[in-house]
Parts: C-alpha cells; structure tokens; sequence
C-alpha cells in the first residue's frame, strides 16, 4: 500500500516535470514569436506596433491587478489611479516644462528615465499603502467603492491642479531611456522608433511574469492565496492579515505606477483623461475574462480585450463588408463595423462569462473547487460536518 | 465674506431635488445588492433607456401646449408608469438572461457581466435615439419651466426659486420612497426578499422561490430606475446614451455611503451627495480661493472616501460581516 | 420606365457620380430587385481600388477653388498616392467626425480621385477607442501616425481633430526622415505652431524635433478667436463684467483663456473664470453663482458634445437674453447644439472662422454645403468644411509637385499663396497658419446660425 502510493507520488513528481516542461517550452516560443513579430509588422505593411506598445502596457497593468484581485481576493475598483500616479510622476521628474524641473526642485541626476522609472514605482506603492492602511480591514464591496472614489479622485485632481499639473494641457515631453548599446547599432527609442519600444515593453513584460511568478510561488503568494480563500483559518495559522493585504496592494498598486512611467515615456504624453474610471474598469475585465488567479489567463485576457478595441474590430471591418456583397446583403455591405464596438465588445464580456464563468483560463485552485476532478472529491465537499458526525455515528451504532 | 442665507438655501433647493432623483437610483442599487451583492454597472444604463423611452411615449402620444391641465398631468403619470414597466421589465429580463446563469458562479463573473450589458444598452440608446444630446418632446407648458412657486402662490418677495419641477421631482420620490417601504416590510414578497437578502439557502429552505425573489427585486430595482428616467429628461430637459454613467456612479456612491442593503440610507446617502454636489458648484467658491466646479467630483468621492473610513459600514448600515 | 431610371442610375455609379451608398438607396427606392442591384455592385469595384476616372463634367467647383493658374491633372499614369486621415469616428464623436472623413471623400471625388498624375486612396482612420467612450487614445494615433509614417504611398496626414492627440503625432511625423507634411482640420490650440501667452514652456519647438516645421492648419488656432471674441464684446457689445466657463479641455480651456486676457486688457471685468464637468447631467448650482456674480456676458469655451447645450439650458433657466448675453466659440457651431439647447439657443452669439456655410449665398462655399447637406441628409458639422479645405489644399500641393516626394509636397503646400477656399482667401503664413483671420459673428435666429458681422482682434 505505502509503496504503491511512493509510486504513484513518484509518477506524479515526473508529471509534473513535463508539465513544467512544456510551459516552459510554450511560454518561450510565445515570447520567441512575440519578439521576432516586429519583422513580420514590417515586411508585411502591417503596422500595428503602436497598439501593441499601448497593448503591453495594458497587459502589465492586468498583471498587477491581479496580484490585488486575483490573488489576495481584495477587489480594486481604481487601479487607473495608481497608473496616473506612476505617469505623473515620471512627468514631473523628467518632463523640461514639469514645474517642478522649471523651479530646479528636481536634482539633476533624477531627471532620467530610469531613476524616474524606479522612483514611480515607490511612489504609487507609497500611494497604495497610503489609501491601502486605513480602509482595508472593510469588507470586500466597501473597499472596491472607496478604490473607486480614489480612482475618480486622482485624475480630478491632476485636471484641476493646473499650476503643478498644467491640468488640460497635460504634460510633454518625457524623457526617453538613453539608447542601448546592441550589437554594435544602437537601440534608440524616440516617439517613432516603436519597434525599439515594443522590445523594451515585451521584456519589461516578460520580467513582470518571472517575478510574479516567484512571489506567487512564495511564502507571501501562499499567504495571499490562504486570506483569500478564508481569512479567520489564515489568521489563526498565524498569517498577519493587515501586512499580507497591504503588501498586495501596495504591490499592485507600483505595478500600476510602473506601467504608467513607461506609458508616459513611451508616448511623450501625460493627459489627465489618460486614466478615467473607464481604464479601470477595461484592466479588471481582462482580469477576470482571463481568469482570475491565473497569471496567463491574464495575459491572455488582457491581450484578447485591449486589442479587441484597437485591432480586431478594424480587421475585421473589410471582411464582414465583402461578405456582405458576395451574399448581396445590403446591410452587411455598407456597415462599418467600428459603429458597433460597444455592443460587440459588451455581447463578447456577457457571452464569455456566461460560457466561462470562471475566465478563460482559470486558476488551477479555483478550477478545483468549482469542478471537482473526481465523483469523490466532489461528494467529500459537498458532505457537511453534521453528515460525517451522523455516519460516525452510524458506523459506532453498527459495531454496536 | 458674509453668509448668504438666500443664496445657501437656494443651493439647499437643488441639492435636495437632484439628490431625490439619485436616490430613486440608489434605491435600485441597494435593493439588487442587499439581495444578490452584485454592483450592477448596468443599472445607470436601464436608468438611461427609462429616460429615452419616456421621450418616446411623450412623444408618440403627444401633448400640446394648449392641452388642458388634466390631460398634461394624465400624460405624465402615464409616460411615467410606462417608462417604469419598460425599465422593471428591462432589468429583470437582464437579470433572466444573464444574472441567473451566473448565480453559482465566481462572485466577480456577474460584475463583468453587468459592465457587458451597460456597453450593449449604450449602443442600443445610439441606435435608438443618436448619439448626441435630446430634447425631449414638450410635455410642461413654457409658463411653468421658469415658474416660481413661492412668489406665485405665497407671494414672497424673495430670489429663491423654487420651481414647479423641484416639487415634481420630490412629489414623485417621496411617494415612491414610501411605497417601496410599504412593499418591502408589509407585503409578503417583501418579506420574501428580506429573508433572501438574509440567507439565501434558509430561505429557500421555508420555500420561498429564491429566484422569483431576486426576479422581483431587479424588476422593482428597474422600474425605480424608469421612474427616475422620466423625470430626469423633464427636469434636464434632455437625454443622452451617456446620461446612465454619471448619475449610476452618483447613485452607487450614495448607496454605499447610506449603508449598502439599508433602503433610507441610501435616501440619506443620495439627498447628501445632492447636497455636496451643488455646495461645490455653486457656493463653496465664496469662501475658497479658485474654487471651481471642475473639483466637484473629486469633492463628492473624497466625502465618500472619509466617512468610509471613520464609519465604514456606511451612514446608517450596521455592522455586517462577511461570509465566512 | 424604371427600368430606364435604373440603367441610368447605373451609369451614374459606374461613371462615380455617385457612390456606392447614394446608389443602394436609390436602387432600392426605384424598386429593382436584389439581383440586379447586387449585379451592378459587383460590377462596380469599391470606390478605393478603383481606377480614377475623371468626373464627366464634374461640378463647376472644383474649378473654382484653389488657386489660379494650377491645372489639376486627372490622369492616373504616375501610380498612387494614399492619404490618411486620423480623428475619433465612434461614440461620441460619430457626427463630427464622420462628417469630417465624408467632406474629404466629396473632395475627392470632386476631382476625380486623382492629383498630379496620381490616382488617389483614402482612409479615415479612427484614433478613438471604445473604452474612452470614442475618444481619442494616445497608443492609437500614435500608431496611426507611425503607421502612416512607414507607409511609402502616404504622402500627406490630414490629422487631427483633438490637439492633445497632435501633441503626440506631430512630433512622430517630424522625426521622420524626411519630415512628412500632416495637415489639420480641426485641432485649434496655439501652441501647436505660435509662441502664445497660453503655451506651456517650451511649445511650439518641443514639437519639431528635426527643426523643419510640417504642421498646417486650414483652421484659424485660437489665438485669433479669443480676442476677437473678447474685442466684440467689450466693444461693440459693451460688454464689461464677463463671466468665463470652460469644459477643461485643450481647446476649451485655451480658448477661454485668451478670451479672459483680452477682455481684461481692454478694460473689462471678469467676475468668474473656472472650468465645468462636462460629464455633470445638470449645471443650475453653477448657474446660481453665475448669476449671483451678476455678468453682462457668459463666455463658454466647450464644443459640443461635452455638453454645452445642457449647460446654455441651465443659463437661459436663471439669465434672460435681454440680462446676459451668450458669447461661445466655433466649436459650438453645430446644429446639435441649437437642437440640444431648444429655445434657450435663441439669441445666443457664435463667433466663427470665416463665414458658417448654410449663411453663404453663393459660390463654393454655397455648392458645398449644399452637397454635402443632400449627402449626409442633414445639416453638416461645421469642422468638416475644413476638412474639405484640408483635401482641396493637399491635392492642389500633389498637382504641383507632381511627384510622389513627402519633401516636395510639404514644399508645395507651404508655398500656398492666395487660395480661393470655401471661406474666402488665404494663404499659409510662416508658421504655417492659415492667414485667414477674418472671423465672423453670428447669431441663433429662429433655430439657425446666423451671419451677423465681421470681427477682428484688437490692433496691438
């Protein structure tokens, strides 16, 4: 009995491997294809990297949401604040007309894009545990209406602040990062040398995926996930409630100031209507459309619905035109299909969630609890205690 | 400067009506999450087709402006009650097609849902009526859109205004509000939907439909939102796709605010969102230095945010906790 | 007999007197059937692929504008030129911009879909996103603007509507080897080309980072209209307490801004000057302190569909016309708003570049807007005049340079002197502004914009 269940333990550690195998070998040929896809953009006339570059940063963005939503279970209703935060300061360290460059309040060696980079992190993660420390022992719903407020309340206050913000006329330009050194040519990246870009985002991204891997894997990922499911049993293991949820928020939310810097960079360009509610709203439904938890259903979520609006609708404009005319359908044929986005866009977010409920890829724990792999596991948990009392009871009675 | 009480009552007159109209949202708000903790994102939206399809009874029907009084106010009621049964009937066939299936499911997948139908409704409104702003058809005779009931009926010399459609939108709230009271504590479906708000398994368990519950609380949730819509377009004087999201965040806000689940809390809520709304637009420049009304929605969630964390169950919601 | 009417309607499609739309419903109103009407659309190639074929006696316009002495070749020998457009085409921007992208197609088939010896292409592309509502987004005009950069047939961006997303676009062209000319309808704010007192440090140069300048406007920028509206008021009107409201946008703000400055240095007071929320369904609290600071004027620096109508409602509610004047700018020219604000738009004034086209009687100008109202079946968004302006001025530069060469069209196009245009004369001054500075006032009389006077900034 021991022997065969060492075996089959065994049989499990091999499994395992292969399948760590074949995700390694499947994310590193997506990453593959992904970095080699500028050369196709090109050759083939596409020109599609400038959606791209905002397409990664949206998906950073997801990835750093779902460490809040997904993995500590706290749901942020204002994630674009933290964005803004980021973006705003990378302006304002950088920016030559930021006001405080203007008024020399900025040491020299700040006013570049890394340090900026690496002090928009700390910033929105100050932020986050700013607004984090006071309102999460609330429960769940209450914390996503005040993250909403914050969420309203941050770019208001950047239109508004016109004499440090410039309020509508935003701020620009932004500092570059310095040209990389690559193979003898250099890597520049000025506002149109977007494949330089899409580089660097693709392996900021990959980065981002690395770490979040780790820290999910570690013993903080796993005192995230145990708040999450329960947090009476985590305390009483000994889990520190309020540092585990400020350290996931606070985390998120330098995610999010992070992807700002990089947005504001990338684009020369900070405007207080870059980051409205509806922001928001769109990086949260990539994270549960991908699934929540599942760090690749994010990616795969947040990829699937910020080129959604930006590519596929046109794509598939042309198509559905001629489809039109070779069946002599007049409607079809003059439609514009970019006039239906919205009801496209919202019909796609009910069906899915209504074929998928729990994303397209959900996390392998929650897949667990909503369908059991086995009869057996499923009736264990839909036993109650009172049932396994009764059947002990039963069983004493028999030997009776 | 000087208190000027003339002018903060004034501000108090249009706080109070704007704040009714949120709080017949809000209502909606806070039945449908008391019962099913959903955060309807596509409640502003079945507000707004209440609005739109108002415009279209008035305007099928049709009233002139040399309608007699009675006829006017027939019109009215009756372009109200539609509009309610169209947004009651809109809500729970959402409900019906989309929340039911997802009742089991992950608690954020009916969220996701919500903000999918709000996008539909958004290009179905533009569809509908266009994309730009609507006058709705004239239903209120032109003498009474600037008739001011205090100096006409009391003969008051004063500059408050107090116009006839202040006190229509509180004439239509108020016996709602009651109303809805009445249904929710004394009728037996009321009963059945506090019991559901409680437990939903116990009370499927004393064998109330559980489903049929949540059905009537998303139908009555709509047609408070139809209602609302109706008044909205005559008291703005227009409508538009885009009307449902400002007043929908308003209205969630002052849910929560009230105390999520709790019906005169979110009243509370939305007449002190009403409230704070017009202090900022109008009266708060008087003492502070380029104030503008640009801060006001920053003023409104920053309220929010801090009686959220001095009372974090809301103005008068009572401790709750969380499922375990 | 239908039959007849059918065949000729045939030929009108195939000759591209009409397009492919004006065609169908047509078609369909004479009663053909599916067939046939299919039959002659597959016959047809869509409007894009097809071979220019010079319009048959084509309308005495395009004749009439541009400048003399230039002839506009029709013949296609050369190869292709493609154009681009770029501004918001959904949501809520559907009628503005829309209208903008059908002023060019008219343009263009005005003249035969050729220039120079090129046939010509045309895509509107949209730089909106549905999650801004159909509002502009940086990630996408700025890949529209590289897209368009990398593409060797594009000769000329006639972008863009909101000057944030020009901000982005602008340099993105410039740094392109060589600088590639981009032309704007529509995207007002000064600091895009002039050294105003509203600029942010830096602007205009920040913009123009290989130092050649490649940005045209067809469209007066602000720093003409403000003042002019402010020297109207104050001295015409008499006007001299002003209260000042603004949608906190780019154009909006910057507009209302001169407008202050100028009415204060002529002499005026202004009691108020502070941004509004456009996305607020009411303004009666905003309209209570307005008319609690007791004005004579309310300036109001918004477009449109950030809801102005709404906001000149909640004035008329509280302030007469004959107590307190309206003064706004051009982009509230737009019967939308006169529809959304009902009868409180009565008497209100709208300064605007050049004369609004319903008010012209006669010339280009008229031929345009009637066209235009036939194709779109309503009245057309007042920018997309300029649009059009923005078409016939490219396609004037391609027929002078008569190479398929960024360089020598951007030559040509700065060298534009006395343009016959839809809205009079003009010429590009050396920043590459529009020299038309006449700016005309108008009045909403009986539900319609119109002509009243001619007016100008204060002499400096």
């Amino acid at each position: 009995m021991a022997a065969s269940l060492a075996a089959s333990q065994r049989i499990d550690v091999r499994q395992d491997r292969r399948d760590a195998r074949s995700k390694t070998l499947w994310i590193g040929g997506g990453a593959l294809l992904m970095a080699l896809y500028p050369f196709l953009d090109n050759a083939l006339g596409i020109n599609r990297l400038g959606s791209f570059m905002a397409i990664f940063v949206l998906v950073i963005l997801a990835m750093g949401l779902n460490i809040v939503v997904g993995y500590a279970g706290l749901l942020d209703l204002g994630y674009a604040a933290f964005f803004a935060i980021g973006a705003y300061t990378n302006a304002f360290l950088t920016s030559p007309t930021s006001y405080f460059v203007r008024n020399d309040y900025i040491p020299e060696f700040l006013r570049h894009f890394w340090p900026a980079l690496i002090l928009s992190f700390f910033t929105a993660a100050l932020f986050g545990v700013l607004l984090g420390a006071p309102t999460l022992r609330l429960r769940g719903d209450y914390l996503a209406i005040v993250t909403l407020g914050f969420g309203e309340i941050v770019p208001t206050f950047f239109l508004n602040a016109t004499t440090i913000t410039g309020g509508t006329l935003g701020i620009n330009p932004i500092s570059a990062p310095p040209a990389i050194p690559f193979f003898g040519g250099d890597l520049r990246f000025g506002a149109s040398d977007q494949r330089n870009w899409y580089w660097l985002m693709l392996a900021v991204g990959l980065l981002s995926v690395f770490l979040i891997n780790r820290l999910y894997d570690s013993r903080l990922g796993r005192s995230w996930q145990a708040v999450r499911e329960d947090e009476v049993a985590a305390a009483s293991m000994g889990i520190n409630l309020v540092r585990t949820k400020l350290l996931a928020f606070g985390l998120g939310a330098s995610f999010s100031g992070f992807a700002g810097s990089i947005y504001a960079a990338a684009f020369q360009y900070v405007h207080p209507d870059q980051f409205r509610f509806s922001v928001s709203i769109m990086i949260l439904a990539m994270v549960i459309l991908g699934g929540l938890g599942n760090i690749y259903g994010v990616i795969f979520g947040g990829l699937l619905i910020a080129s959604f609006d930006r590519i596929l609708v046109e794509v598939l404009r042309d198509p559905v035109q001629s489809f039109g005319r070779t069946f002599n359908i007049p409607f079809l044929e003059n439609h514009d299909l970019s006039q239906d986005r919205f009801l496209v866009f919202g019909l796609a977010l009910v069906l899915m969630m209504l074929l998928r409920p729990g994303g397209l890829i959900p996390n392998a724990r929650r897949r667990a609890e909503m369908e059991p792999e086995s009869e057996e596991i499923a009736a264990a948990e839909s036993e109650s205690l009172y049932d396994a009392r009764r059947e002990q009871e039963a069983l004493a009675g028999e030997r009776a | 400067m000087d208190f000027n009480a003339a002018l903060f009552t004034q501000y108090l007159i249009i706080g109070i009506a704007s704040g009714a109209l949120i709080a017949l949202i809000a209502l909606g708000y806070t039945l449908v999450y008391g019962i099913v903790e959903l955060i309807n994102f596509a409640h502003g939206e079945v507000f707004m087709m209440g609005a739109l399809f108002a415009t279209t009874v008035v305007a099928t029907v049709g009233v002139t402006n040399d309608s007699s009084g009675v006829a006017i106010v027939f019109m009215a009621i009756a372009a109200l009650l539609a509009s309610m049964l169209f947004s009651g009937l809109l809500n729970a066939g959402i409900d019906r097609v989309a929340y039911r299936r997802l009742r089991n499911a992950p608690k954020l997948a009916p969220l996701i849902a919500a903000i999918g139908i709000s996008f539909i409704l958004q290009n179905i409104a533009i569809y509908w009526k266009g994309s730009n702003p609507i006058t709705p058809p004239s239903l209120i005779p032109t003498e009474y859109v600037r008739y001011n009931v205090l100096t006409e009926w009391f003969g008051l010399e004063t500059r408050i205004r107090l116009r006839v459609l202040d006190l229509a939108v509180l004439g239509v709230t108020i016996p709602l509000l009651i109303g809805l009271t009445w249904f929710v504590y004394k009728t037996r479906t009321g009963k059945a939907m506090r019991a559901t708000a409680q437990d939903r398994d116990a009370a499927a368990l004393m064998g109330i439909d559980v489903n049929r519950t949540i059905a009537y609380a998303f139908l009555i949730g709509g047609a408070l939102a139809g209602a609302a819509g109706m008044i909205a377009v005559y008291y703005n004087n227009s409508a538009r796709f885009q009307m449902g999201f400002r007043y929908g965040l308003f209205a969630f806000t002052a849910a929560v605010l009230g105390g999520i689940g709790n019906l005169a809390g979110s009243v509370i809520g939305a007449l002190c969102i009403g409230i704070v709304w017009s202090m900022s637009d109008g009266f708060m420049s008087q003492y502070i230095e380029g104030w503008g009304a640009g801060w006001t929605p920053a003023v409104i969630f920053a309220v929010l945010v801090l009686v959220m964390i001095f009372r974090p169950t809301g103005l008068l919601g009572e401790q709750t906790v969380d499922k375990v | 007999m239908s039959e007849q009417r059918f065949d000729a309607l045939v030929q009108q499609l195939e000759t591209q007197r009409i397009d492919r739309r004006t065609f169908l419903v047509r078609a369909v109103a004479l009663g053909a059937s599916v067939p046939a009407i299919g039959a002659a659309l597959l016959r047809t190639q869509p409007v894009g692929a097809q071979v220019a074929t010079p319009a048959a006696g084509g309308p005495a316009t395009a004749a009439e504008i541009g400048m003399p002495g230039i002839e506009h070749l029709t013949t296609t020998d050369k190869g292709t030129i493609k154009l681009y457009s770029s501004w918001p085409l959904t949501g809520a921007s559907e009628k503005i911009g829309g209208d903008s992208a059908e002023a060019v197609r008219l343009c263009l088939e005005d003249r035969g879909n050729a220039a120079g010896g090129f046939a010509l292409e045309y895509e509107a592309l949209d730089d909106g996103i549905a999650a801004n509502n159909g509002g502009w987004d940086a990630g996408k005009e700025s890949e529209n603007a590289n897209r368009v950069v990398n593409d060797p047939d594009a000769m000329v961006y006639i972008a863009t509507y909101n000057s944030g997303a020009s901000k982005i676009s602008i340099p993105i062209l410039n740094a392109a080897e060589p600088p590639m000319p981009m032309i704007t309808p529509q995207a007002t704010y000064p600091g895009l080309t002039k050294d105003t007192p509203s600029n942010a440090e830096g602007e205009p140069e920040i913009y123009y980072p290989s130092g050649t300048r490649n940005f045209f406007r067809v469209v007066p920028a602000d720093d003409i209209q403000g003042p002019a509206a402010a020297n109207w008021a104050f001295s015409t009107l008499g006007a001299t307490k002003a209260y000042v409201l603004h949608d906190n946008q780019l154009y909006g703000a910057g507009v209302a801004t001169l407008f202050r400055d100028t009415f204060q240095s002529l002499g005026g007071e202004v009691v108020g000057f502070e941004p509004f929320d456009p996305e607020a369904p009411e303004y009666q609290a905003l309209m209570t302190k307005v008319a609690d600071a007791g004005p004579d004027l309310v300036y109001l620096g918004a477009i449109v569909n950030l809801n102005a109508s709404k906001l000149l409602q909640d004035m008329r509610a509280l302030m007469g016309p004959e107590e307190v004047t309206f003064l706004g700018p051009d982009g509230l020219v737009n019967q939308d708003f006169i529809e959304g604000a009902g009868d409180a738009a009565e008497g209100a004034y709208i300064t605007f570049a050049g004369v609004p086209a319903n008010t012209l009687s006669t010339g280009a100008g008229q031929d345009y807007y009637t066209r235009m109202s036939e194709r779109l079946g309503e009245e057309p968004d007042a920018y997309a005049t300029y649009a059009y302006e923005a078409a016939a001025v490219v396609l004037q530069a391609i027929d002078v340079a008569q190479a398929k060469d960024r360089t020598a069209i951007l030559n040509a196009l700065a060298a534009t002197e006395g343009f016959q245009g839809l809205l009079g004369e003009w010429s590009f001054s050396d920043t590459y502004d529009t020299t038309a500075t006449t700016m005309s006032l108008n009045v909403v009389k009986d539900g319609a914009i119109t002509f009243q006077e001619e007016i100008a900034p204060p002499a400096s």
